[in-house]
């Protein structure tokens, strides 16, 4: 395990790195490799499910500031199955609480905080990314870029969502900037990029009157992308496809507390879902309940260390 | 590129509202909002200040995430236009390659079947409508000048691009997707690539506005109030944003993901992107997206 911290030069800025490399040995499952630099830390829990390892993405003060950088890289070798969680919202700030005050609050635009994620997953393997969602806070800007590699039969569950802010002092969609691709790739080919820029700067339209992130957003406070993709997930795919067909919208009265969608991805072979809920709780229930599918394939225990 | 006299006539023969383009059953999630209770913020009801509010994020969301791929077709129509090209295959290639790079990126189905109809109708509508009828384009009295042969032989050559490309679209080799077939008739016109992507934001707004006054959320004046007035600084405001991006189809993957993503077409409207794919969800609805 290597333990690094890097300075940029001005001090402030880090760029955390990590590697994770998973194998299924008949029901064991090992790590082969499992490394993190500040402000990265990857933990990983000793569970009781067979073919099944879990790692949780941690950051040094359970939170990122703008000029961290973390790029991690996933390898989920054949027949492995990956769970990798957060523990509570990642944190976006636009600069370290309590430091440099003076120098971060003078300039206007805050630095990106950037994550890279690249995952290779191999033939029956599956990734199943549920971490808490993102929350930047006011001023901050966040920028991800996740791309995922996968073979014919393997599977993968990704989860991107992010919050509108610290509600309960009155933060709603006043970040500067969040910005987030997921790209995903079987055998090569690319099958989707799902790419959501929020720009919090409200665009000046000269004559009309300014529209800012909030009225773009509102009245929903929370939103997830989730991209379903293999054998795996079949049985949480097919639910949900019965569940979108079975809607029918009549003239709805007051927005609905949660606005869901689903469409195909390449043919039939994946899914997109979107949510949005008024409220993180409102999406998080939503998503436990339509992923407990994958209680079968994580085992119960596991799931339930998801959406906590 | 057409000169400017002509320039001006084709963006009236383009912008003439009852071009057959299929636009006119797609409400580009209007419809949707509406039924969701989601078409009017908290306060007064205002029509005309919740269609304008729906332009700006559509036509925000459209220019970001579709408008770099029109771009990029027409360009690949420029080039074949002035490399003079006669092998269509070369650029009907890139035009596929864009096809399938936007049909991944349009994560959501009652987008794609819209843009997929409307993009065809497109190919179909110069192929059958902009295509000189041979009895003008004879020459007069047997006499042939070089400006009229050399037009002759460069609309030629753009007819067979097209209809190469039709071709591959109906034996569904590729989609037909609404920006790269804008992108090719609006380099196959003449247009210039800025005039192209104005007018086709512009088309977008304007659609949006004649589905409200279908739905009964706005009345024709007040749309017309709106689209000379309101529409026109967000077409050029997100025409003039939109200039610098590209589709990413000469990207080498190898390059910064991050810093090349900053580039790269991206939705701007989640909630936009959601309303849209339940459209076939609403119980009656008069439009097919």
């Amino acid at each position: 395990m290597t333990f690094a911290t890097r300075y940029g030069s001005n001090g402030d800025k880090v760029s955390g790195r990590g590697q994770i490399i998973v194998q299924a040995h008949g029901s064991e499952v090992a790590f082969p490799e499992l490394s993190y630099s500040y402000p990265l830390k990857l933990l990983s829990p000793r569970i009781v499910q067979d073919g099944v390892g879990v790692v949780y993405m941690l950051t040094y003060g359970g939170g990122l500031v703008g000029g961290d950088s973390i790029s991690l890289s996933v390898d989920v070798q054949s027949s492995a199955r990956l769970v990798l969680l957060s523990q509570g919202s990642t944190k976006v700030f636009k600069s370290r609480p309590g430091r440099r005050a003076a120098v971060t609050t003078s300039s206007t635009d805050a630095a990106p905080t950037k994550q890279q994620l690249d995952v290779h997953i191999a033939d029956a393997g599956g990734l199943f990314l549920l971490p808490d969602p993102v929350t930047c806070f006011r001023a901050a800007s966040y920028h991800q870029v996740q791309r995922f590699h996968l073979v014919r039969g393997a599977s993968a569950a990704l989860l991107d969502w992010y919050t509108s802010g610290r509600r309960a002092i009155g933060e709603e969609w006043v970040f500067a900037r969040y910005h987030s691709t997921n790209e995903v790739f079987v055998d090569g080919s690319r099958v989707a990029r799902d790419a959501m820029l929020l720009d919090g700067a409200p665009l000046n339209v000269r004559p009309l009157p300014a529209r800012s992130l909030a009225d773009r957003m509102g009245p929903y406070a929370c939103y997830a992308t989730l991209i379903l993709y293999g054998p795996l997930v079949e049985e949480v795919v097919r639910a949900l496809d019965v569940r979108f067909q079975a809607i029918s919208v009549f003239q709805v009265r007051a927005p609905l507390d949660v606005l869901w969608s689903l469409s195909p991805v390449r043919g039939q072979a994946g899914r997109i879902v979107r949510v949005a809920g008024k409220t993180t709780e409102n999406v998080k229930g939503w998503l436990k309940d339509a992923l407990r599918g994958l209680e079968s394939v994580v085992g119960v225990d596991v799931y339930s260390k998801a959406f906590v | 590129m057409a000169s400017d006299d002509l320039e001006s006539y084709i963006l009236l023969v383009l912008s003439d509202a009852n071009l057959p383009t299929g636009s006119f059953v797609a409400s580009a999630g209007l419809e949707s909002h509406v039924a969701h209770a989601l078409f009017y913020s908290e306060g007064p009801r205002d029509a005309m200040k919740a269609t304008l509010a729906f332009v700006r994020d559509s036509v925000g969301t459209y220019a970001r995430s579709a408008l770099p791929f029109a771009r990029d077709a027409q360009r690949v129509v420029m080039d074949f236009i002035a490399q003079q090209e006669t092998e269509p295959s070369k650029a009907i290639d890139v035009l596929m390659r864009l096809d399938a790079l936007y049909e991944s990126t349009a994560l959501n189905h009652v987008v794609r079947r819209a843009s997929r109809s409307q993009g065809v109708a497109l190919l179909t509508l110069y192929a059958k409508g902009f295509t000189c009828p041979p009895f003008l384009a004879a020459p007069m009295d047997g006499e042939e000048d070089t400006m009229g042969m050399e037009s002759r032989e460069r609309d030629e050559r753009v007819g067979a691009l097209i209809d190469a490309l039709k071709l591959r679209v109906r034996r569904e080799d590729t989609y037909g997707h609404l920006p790269v077939c804008w992108g090719v008739l609006a380099g196959a016109l003449g247009l210039s690539l800025d005039r192209g992507s104005h007018l086709h934001l512009f088309l977008h707004a304007r659609g949006v506005l004649s589905a409200a006054i279908r739905m009964n959320a706005l009345g024709p004046y007040a749309a017309q109030q709106l689209l000379l007035h309101g529409v026109r600084p967000i077409v050029d405001e997100e025409a003039a944003r939109a200039a610098h991006l590209t589709s990413g189809i000469d990207l080498s993957p190898s390059g910064n993901a991050l810093e090349d993503d900053e580039r790269l077409p991206a939705s701007t409207w989640p909630l936009g992107e959601i309303l849209a794919a339940r459209h076939d969800l609403l119980h009656s609805r008069i439009f097919n997206s």
